[in-house]
């Protein structure tokens, strides 16, 4: 039991500390699947928590466990045409949650479906039409990818100007306190 | 962790949490003189920014929260110190939420300021450091369990999909406990030969 206190105290001694404290969740689409993957500011990733994915309406689509990345990832079923939002739970307080719009899904279901007069008498050009649509959508995606990605984090990253602004707030609530208790002498 | 974000809690909760406060809040801002502003500005300062290192531990991340010093040195101050801290971080970082302000502050503050209540008078008068520094750690970790209870009560009152896993928890408060525990005896050691007096919140 004390060795494995003192293996306990070691790690909370050596785990890098990461800067702040909230979770976020990235998500993103490729090809009718949602992937992404949830995230502490300033580093770490929730292992082995829970997450949820639902409609608009609410209801579930589907869930899991991230794995020890903090990841997730599942494919959105056809009949989902609303905005899908997933929901991260370390089940200790932590809870994020990200939604993706219903437009970056469903566009690429709906358009080869539309019927065109050529098809008959030409099928190859649409096909190639649609083969080049979904690789240019591809590669966009990914080298989109790693700025959304940054995005992310940069808007929530501690700044030290806003640390050093606590800090001095809380200097001028105390001055304040001190000037009133004189006053009121 | 004990951060819980807007748009979760249920109105009840959110409500009982708020009026605990404002009672805390009440009580702790009678109690300010000379002595305790500048000592509620310097801890709520260090705990401002000690707060904001967080160390991954198991499936989360975890936080010093030293309400448990904060309760031996400033008693019933500790809720308005909390109540600071938590607006400023709630505002400058987005951690936590305007309306589980109150929630979260009871959370946090309460425990600390009870133990403390119950072992202060034992840590002041300890004979040796070393029943101090045990007394002191026992209130850093009983603070911070009852942080983690009161934060999984609070969720689980409000909807039973957010209730905290037991194994979770456990898994990440233990290690915490167990460092501000340690965190805890040192700083209140150090304190009891400097300067006794900083562990006494009421003028004597």
């Amino acid at each position: 039991m004390r060795r494995l206190l003192a293996a306990l105290a070691v790690m909370f001694a050596l785990a890098s500390p990461a800067e702040a404290h909230k979770l976020k969740v990235f998500a993103t689409v490729e090809d009718h699947a949602i992937r992404g993957y949830a995230f502490f500011i300033g580093g770490g990733r929730p292992d082995g928590s829970s997450w949820v994915a639902k409609d608009a309406a609410g209801a579930q689509i589907t869930s899991g466990t991230t794995d020890a990345e903090g990841r997730f990832a599942f494919a959105v079923p056809a009949a989902v045409t609303s905005d899908v939002t997933v929901t991260v739970d370390t089940h200790e307080a932590h809870i994020a949650s990200a939604t993706i719009a219903a437009a970056r899904f469903t566009d690429a279901v709906a358009e080869p479906a539309a019927p065109t007069t050529a098809t008959t008498a030409s099928p190859a050009p649409a096909q190639d039409h649609t083969r080049t649509e979904a690789l240019v959508r591809a590669a966009v995606q990914k080298e989109v990818e790693p700025v959304l990605e940054h995005l992310e984090a940069m808007d929530s990253r501690l700044r030290y100007t806003d640390i050093l602004s606590g800090i001095f707030l809380i200097i001028g609530l105390v001055g304040i306190g001190l000037w009133a208790r004189e006053k009121r002498r | 962790m004990a951060h819980i974000p807007d748009g979760i809690l249920s109105a009840p909760v959110l409500i009982g949490g708020g009026v605990i406060a404002a009672a805390g809040v009440g009580l702790g801002l009678r109690r300010l003189d000379d002595r305790l502003i500048p000592r509620a500005g310097i801890l709520a300062a260090a705990i401002f920014v000690g707060s904001l290192i967080s160390v991954p531990v198991g499936p989360s991340s975890v936080h010093l929260l030293l309400t448990g010093l904060m309760g031996i040195m400033l008693g019933v101050v500790t809720f308005p110190a909390v109540l600071v801290v938590l607006l400023l971080q709630t505002l400058l970082f987005g951690f936590g939420g305007l309306t589980t302000l109150g929630v979260n502050t009871v959370n946090i503050a309460l425990p600390g300021v009870v133990f403390a209540a119950l072992l202060g008078p034992a840590i002041r008068d300890a004979g040796n450091a070393t029943k101090r520094a045990v007394l002191a750690g026992l209130v850093g970790a009983l603070s911070v369990a009852g942080t983690g209870l009161l934060v999984a009560a609070s969720l689980a009152l409000s909807s039973s999909d957010y209730t905290p896993v037991a194994s979770v928890l456990i898994a990440t408060y233990v290690p915490l406990m167990i460092g501000e525990a340690f965190i805890t005896a040192a700083i209140v050691g150090f304190l009891a030969r400097v300067q006794p007096d900083a562990l006494r919140p009421a003028a004597s």
